[in-house]
């Protein structure tokens, strides 16, 4: 089967002549029908450029970006671009605070030109109800909404457009560990119930070993091991994953034992 | 041993546009000399209020009502005048926030400000002594070439290392509390990593007691000598670190272990959605209670 997602070679510089920037280099990865791809790093790693280049913001380059086989246009069809969503960090900032959360999701349909105009109105309740929020928040502004709600709307936004891979980028990082542990539980129901795929960027390795099929480990633009997730915790083979996960802050004497076990040190 | 930080009873309130919003019910903690103490719960739940509270920041606002015993090495920081309790800012009790890029002025240089804050204890200090004294502390957090780092503005500096220069400010005048307001939160992963442990060797060598405030229960497991949860404005449980978290007694506590995802793996936790329980008395653990 091809992958759902393919990335060959892809290369990003920023600028030109002795001030360029590479901000990603020579990465190639593929994301499958159904499957979480955990891309993790530090600031500055290259992770979000990577999810730019995904979404077409920007294109790459060099190199090639597949999705379902054939090469993606640097300028997208609404085709493309509603089958490729976005979710990001803050859901306060990434949501228009004069609309309605429901008019910020009824824009992609009628951008994408999905259901009829009559039908739309359900079709966000529909998006609403399936992120666990009544329909009739489609009222309320994203200020009256808590963090965590706000994020089910934005997460409800990229499904309304029948999305089939989803670029979440940080989609956690500002919520509370409550909170956070309920919109993980509802991206996993979602992506079983729903086949979708998921690019999940992330720099929390903990989230990371609990929700994702594979890793891929960045470091300033390289992609520097790649791999199903179990191998990556308990069997890293590159040093730079072994410190990063031996940063990462413990709760209970089994992880601090198999933080030990790698026992990477800092880096300096 | 003698308390450096006593509060007790501390009630909240906000007056605003919609009437009177409680924010503490009264909750009580003390810090000992030389030992690291935190304060975990999610946003909203108090803990950065408790700690401007402390500062004496927050009574200087109009629409903050603050009740309650607030004791500092045995004085009544209730009877302080502004001036006094200004001066105790700084000196005595010290604060590092969450963003050090942010924290730092970023009109002046990091040799200006370091120089402001030496000052304070010393008035009438030189600028050059100022910039040796600078220097050695910058040393002891492990900022070698002390000279480019003293005359630059903290937007040239990374993060990790404005947090080093934020924490070598906040030592300088030796204070007997430091409150850190969830440091390295803004930070990447091997950078609070490296960061926390600077800090734990600090403050070991200082003997400066640590007001402790985070959300991340691995930091604070990591670094604190006891724990307060609070929640809502109520601590729920309380007791010494391994205490806490090999036996959590409240239902709050446990639920937020449960929530915090491991690297061991095991999946998603399953959380029960009833809240109610959250607000059940304070447990408190044996060597908990001052």
């Amino acid at each position: 089967m091809t992958p759902l997602l393919s990335l060959r070679q892809v290369s990003k510089t920023f600028g030109t002549g002795p001030r360029a920037v590479d901000a990603v280099r020579n990465v190639s990865f593929d994301v499958t029908h159904g499957e979480c791809l955990a891309v993790v790093g530090e600031s500055g790693s290259g992770k979000t450029t990577l999810a730019n280049m995904i979404l077409g913001v920007f294109g790459q380059s060099s190199g090639e970006i597949l999705f379902d086989g054939k090469g993606l246009p640097t300028r997208r069809t609404l085709e493309h671009r509603s089958a490729i969503q976005l979710v990001q960090q803050n859901p306060l900032s990434s949501l228009n605070p004069k609309r309605s959360v429901g008019a910020s999701i009824r824009l992609g349909l009628d951008v994408f030109g999905i259901g009829t105009r009559s039908d739309r109105w359900r079709l966000v309740e529909d998006a609403l109800e399936e992120v666990g929020l009544p329909g009739d928040f489609r009222r309320r502004p994203p200020a009256a909404l808590s963090g965590g709600q706000c994020q089910r709307v934005a997460i409800a936004r990229a499904l309304a457009c029948q999305s089939r891979l989803v670029i979440l980028d940080e989609p956690t990082s500002a919520l509370d560990v409550l909170v956070q542990a309920r919109v993980l539980r509802l991206l996993e129901d979602l992506r079983r119930d729903k086949g979708l795929s998921y690019v999940f960027i992330t720099h929390d390795l903990s989230v990371v070993r609990n929700v994702a099929d594979r890793v891929a480990v960045f470091r300033e633009g390289e992609l520097v091991e790649c791999a199903e997730t179990r191998a990556i915790f308990e069997d890293p083979k590159v040093d730079y994953t072994r410190q990063l996960i031996g940063a990462v802050p413990v709760i209970s004497d089994d992880e601090l034992k198999l933080r030990e076990s790698l026992s990477g040190g800092l880096p300096a | 041993m003698s308390e450096v930080l006593a509060i007790r009873d501390l009630c909240l309130r906000f007056r605003g546009y919609s009437g009177v919003s409680e924010v503490l019910h009264g909750i009580s903690l003390d810090i000992r000399a030389g030992e690291r103490v935190a304060l975990v719960g999610e946003s909203g739940s108090g803990k950065s209020v408790t700690a401007r509270i402390v500062l004496g920041l927050l009574q200087e606002l109009p629409s903050a009502q603050v009740e309650g015993g607030l004791f500092f090495e045995g004085e009544d920081l209730n009877r302080l005048s502004r001036r006094q309790w200004q001066a105790l800012r700084g000196t005595s009790i010290s604060m590092i926030f969450q963003d050090p890029t942010s924290s730092l002025n970023p009109v002046f240089t990091i040799g200006t400000q370091f120089a402001e804050v030496l000052r304070r204890r010393d008035p009438g200090l030189s600028r050059e002594a100022a910039d040796e004294r600078a220097g050695t502390l910058l040393q002891s957090v492990s900022i070698h070439d002390h000279a480019r780092v003293l005359g630059a503005y903290p937007f040239q500096l990374s993060g990790g290392m404005n947090q080093r220069v934020v924490i070598a400010m906040a030592l300088a005048n030796h204070p007997s509390l430091l409150i850190a307001d969830e440091p390295g939160t803004a930070l990447d992963v091997t950078v609070q990593a490296k960061t926390l442990k600077l800090m734990h060797e600090l403050v070991e060598q200082s003997g400066t007691a640590v007001f402790f405030i985070s959300h991340n229960l691995g930091v604070v497991r990591e670094f604190a000598d006891r724990v307060f949860v609070i929640y809502r404005g109520r601590i729920v449980e309380q007791g010494p670190t391994p205490a806490i978290f090999e036996d959590p007694g409240h239902a709050y506590t446990r639920a937020l272990m449960a929530a915090v995802p491991r690297i061991t793996g095991g999946g998603l936790p399953d959380l029960n959605d009833s809240e109610t329980a959250f607000l059940e008395p304070m447990v408190v653990h044996e060597g908990g209670d001052a």
